[in-house]
């Protein structure tokens, strides 16, 4: 029995036999209210052998790496015997095996909504080649427009590649159970962690095809040319030259630093860009006398979207995200600790994003077995 | 003719713009949505509004203006939206409420409605006033200040990864809406906030300082994926080439030594496990960029990669779109026409469904090249009223 409050996809079964490259398209789907069953061989996932440990100990039960992705699964440990019957009792299946891996399971379960994620998806030259993270992110894109221009292309923090082929998986997912319930046939999902990568560029292909432009790395000034990091008192601030202009300058110039800044020509947005890299030089020596945390609320006074450079753990202590309540709480009685956990990445009404303890190897055997394979 | 998609049928008004909304309701188009963009006579964009930037957040779209400054304007808006199965936004969290478009207004002549309001900061909370663009909230999550040498200044994101981010989850937010609404017959309000989307990509980082407190370190190109090494970004022979290496476990290792010819260092028992090729990266990386200097990007991946060591050349514009035999063979960019005869080349979905595809459906509309057709399909006006809401200015 399923209640509304149980989430969008309540009642949607999904056999999770994803490495950590696709693990993230299971987390965003039990999130959503599906019952995500985590396939495990008897030593544990993989994903548990990946550090950062809780307390710095490796332990299968102690990677917050494996905890992160596994949150609000469920657990079994299966041989491809038992594989094969939960297979029979899903819905979906998240898959990270080479090309063709799934299409005798497809061939036996018409019904079934498979997601097969690779790192250069099912057909083409590069069909059989390995991937990481960060090749993926080389390959589609994204590595060649971060990074100083004097430096080496940089990659994206948080294993963005793997990210953005769990979100496109989860959305063919849904796409795919929708289209279902027209056709009452399921239909293969594939997904290329490099072409998902390429989707999540915002100018490069656009610009590439719209002029033949090929952008170019240019540290932390923004391809359009209105915002750059700068150095302040204590710290590092975003400057933006879009927004309320004239507050920023008379705040500038009520301290004496605009320089030629207050020239009539600076109003127009177009020269603020064209001229970027001298109007952020005149910027940085002003944020000097300044704190990042007097930069970042000045501005937002004034409606200039300026912004602190924090570290992730400022998040911890922001009082707006604890006042929406966005990490939760996890109780890890084995440790006897509780940890807040990173919550939804967005809320759907008054079905709440299911973030639940990682579970143990197997914890949930006989409840998976018994309420998918013979009942 | 495409098959139809599997969003065939479900009407969005897409009150999206800049860039992260429109991410969000082109993926719709693409499964086969009827997505009518809801312009400003002034609407910004990056150029060709048919292809290049614009087209691409465009694609499939419909084109009408609707000047929200009038109350004629504000009448057609919230005509279209009733009319709709999800309105989607991307203002600040007080514009919709303001214009009588929110959840709750609309909610009562519609119980089925389902609203996608992707805001930087959420709908409540102390901060869902303010001002945010990509950039900005990829300082305040800590991307911008992480990405970079550990002992260098930030170098943090050229571009405004949140609005793909943010755009692409919020797709999937919808999706799971309609599912539910197909299951329930209910509505579904969406909060999106883009600070939350895009912190929760940060994934076991944060986690990591939300169990030990503790201080983030900035990562360069080292493995976040376990610790092993070579594992980064090689200059290569010609300007500006590079080649990222990423060796992640002892038998690709060894597949990278074969390749470079077994040089006797790297034989050393030093570089034999993953911990001490970790504890000596930094002798390592040298060691393997005097020999990339000398190779030829392309060449040196497929070397590797045939000895089964994951290996990418650097893509730039022309390489990922021009140049990459791969992601032509995925028919990733395609050719679409436009109405007056020529083609424009558009980047498309980068899930591919094998029964009922997710595909470009068109090109980029023009400013208000649909508003007519909207006006009498949706609506059901007739010439007369089409031509009074025109004389009114509220459309154009």
């Amino acid at each position: 029995m399923t209640s509304l409050d149980d989430g969008p996809l309540a009642g949607v079964r999904v056999l999770d036999l994803a490495d950590r490259s696709g693990a993230l398209a299971g987390r965003l789907l039990a999130g959503l209210g599906a019952d995500v069953v985590l396939v495990e061989p008897p030593e544990g996932s993989a994903l548990r052998t990946v550090p950062p440990f809780y307390d710095g100990a490796p332990d299968t039960e102690r990677s917050l790496f494996f905890w992160f992705y596994a949150a609000g699964k469920r657990s079994v440990v299966a041989d491809a015997t038992l594989v094969a019957r939960l297979a029979a009792a899903a819905d979906v299946v998240i898959d990270t095996g080479p090309p063709g891996a799934t299409e005798a399971l497809r061939a036996a379960h018409p019904r079934l909504v498979v997601a097969a994620i690779t790192p250069f998806g099912q057909r083409g030259p590069y069909r059989d080649w390995q991937a990481s993270d960060l090749v993926a992110q080389a390959m589609g894109g994204m590595l060649a427009v971060n990074g100083h221009a004097d430096g080496p292309p940089l990659q994206a923090l948080g294993l963005q590649a793997y990210h953005q082929a769990g979100v496109f998986a989860a959305i063919g997912v849904v796409a795919a159970l929708l289209a279902r319930e027209t056709s009452s046939r399921g239909q293969l999902v594939d997904i290329s962690l490099q072409a998902a990568v390429t989707a999540s560029l915002e100018h490069v292909p656009g610009m590439f095809h719209q002029s033949g432009i090929v952008p170019v790395r240019q540290g932390t000034l923004h391809w359009t040319r209105h915002f750059r990091v700068g150095r302040c008192r204590d710290g590092w601030v975003l400057h933006c030259t879009l927004g309320d202009w004239t507050s920023l300058l008379e705040w500038v110039k009520a301290d004496g630093m605009a320089a030629d800044l207050d020239a009539p020509a600076w109003e127009e947005a177009p020269h603020r860009k064209a001229h970027a890299e001298h109007c952020f030089d005149v910027l940085d020596r002003w944020a000097l006398r300044y704190t990042v945390d007097e930069l970042h609320e000045g501005a937002q006074l004034r409606r200039i979207p300026y912004a602190a450079v924090r570290a992730p753990e400022a998040l911890l202590r922001d009082p707006h995200l604890a006042d929406r309540g966005f990490f939760v709480p996890i109780e890890h009685p084995d440790l006897g600790v509780t940890v807040p956990f990173p919550g939804a990445p967005m809320r759907l009404g008054a079905t709440p994003w299911r973030t639940t303890r990682p579970p143990r190897i197997g914890e949930h055997q006989e409840a998976v077995v018994a309420e998918w394979i013979t009942s | 003719m495409l098959p139809a998609g599997p969003l065939a049928g479900v009407r969005v008004a897409d009150f999206t713009w800049v860039v992260a909304g429109p991410v969000c309701t082109r993926i719709l188009a693409d499964l086969g949505a009827e997505v009518i963009k809801i312009e400003r006579p002034d609407a910004l964009d990056f150029g060709d509004r048919r292809g290049g930037l614009t087209g691409s957040l465009m694609r499939g779209k419909q084109s009408i203006v609707v000047d929200l400054r009038r109350p004629g304007g504000i009448d057609v808006a919230r005509r279209l939206a009733l009319a709709a199965d999800v309105v989607v936004d991307n203002f600040s969290a007080r514009v919709m409420p303001n214009l009588g478009l929110d959840h709750d207004s609309l909610a009562c002549e519609r119980a089925d409605i389902i609203t996608m309001r992707m805001t930087g900061f959420g709908l409540t909370g102390p901060d869902r006033d303010q001002v945010s663009y990509g950039p900005t909230l990829q300082a305040l999550t800590g991307y911008t200040l992480l990405m970079g040498d550990p002992d260098g200044p930030p170098a943090g994101f050229g571009y405004s990864y949140s609005d793909l981010a943010a755009g692409n989850l919020g797709a999937l937010a919808v999706l799971a809406a309609v599912w539910r609404r197909r299951r329930t017959g209910r509505g579904t309000r969406i909060d999106l906030a883009q600070q939350e989307a895009l912190a929760s990509l940060l994934g076991p980082i944060l986690l990591d300082r939300a169990a030990h407190g503790g201080t983030s370190r900035a990562t360069g190109n080292a493995s976040q994926e376990g610790a092993d090494a070579p594992h980064g970004v090689y200059p290569c022979a010609g300007a500006d080439r590079w080649l990222a290496i990423a060796v992640l476990g002892d038998a690709q290792w060894q597949g990278l030594r074969a390749v470079i010819g077994n040089p006797a260092w790297a034989a050393e028992a030093r570089f034999e496990s993953a911990a001490g090729r970790v504890q000596h990266a930094p002798e390592l990386n040298r060691r393997l960029a005097s020999w990339t200097r000398t190779q030829d990007a392309e060449a040196a991946m497929a070397v590797l990669q045939e000895a089964g060591v994951p290996a990418g050349r650097v893509g730039d514009a022309r390489d990922v779109c021009a140049r990459d035999p791969q992601l032509a063979a995925r028919g990733h960019f395609v050719d679409v026409a436009t109405p007056d005869g020529g083609t424009v080349r558009i980047d498309g979905p980068p899930f591919l469904l094998s029964d009922t595809p997710a595909a470009v459906r068109g090109p980029g509309p023009l400013l208000g090249e649909h508003t007519d057709a909207v006006l009498a399909r949706v609506l059901g006006c007739d010439d007369g009223e089409i031509a009074r809401l025109r004389a009114d200015g509220g459309v154009r």
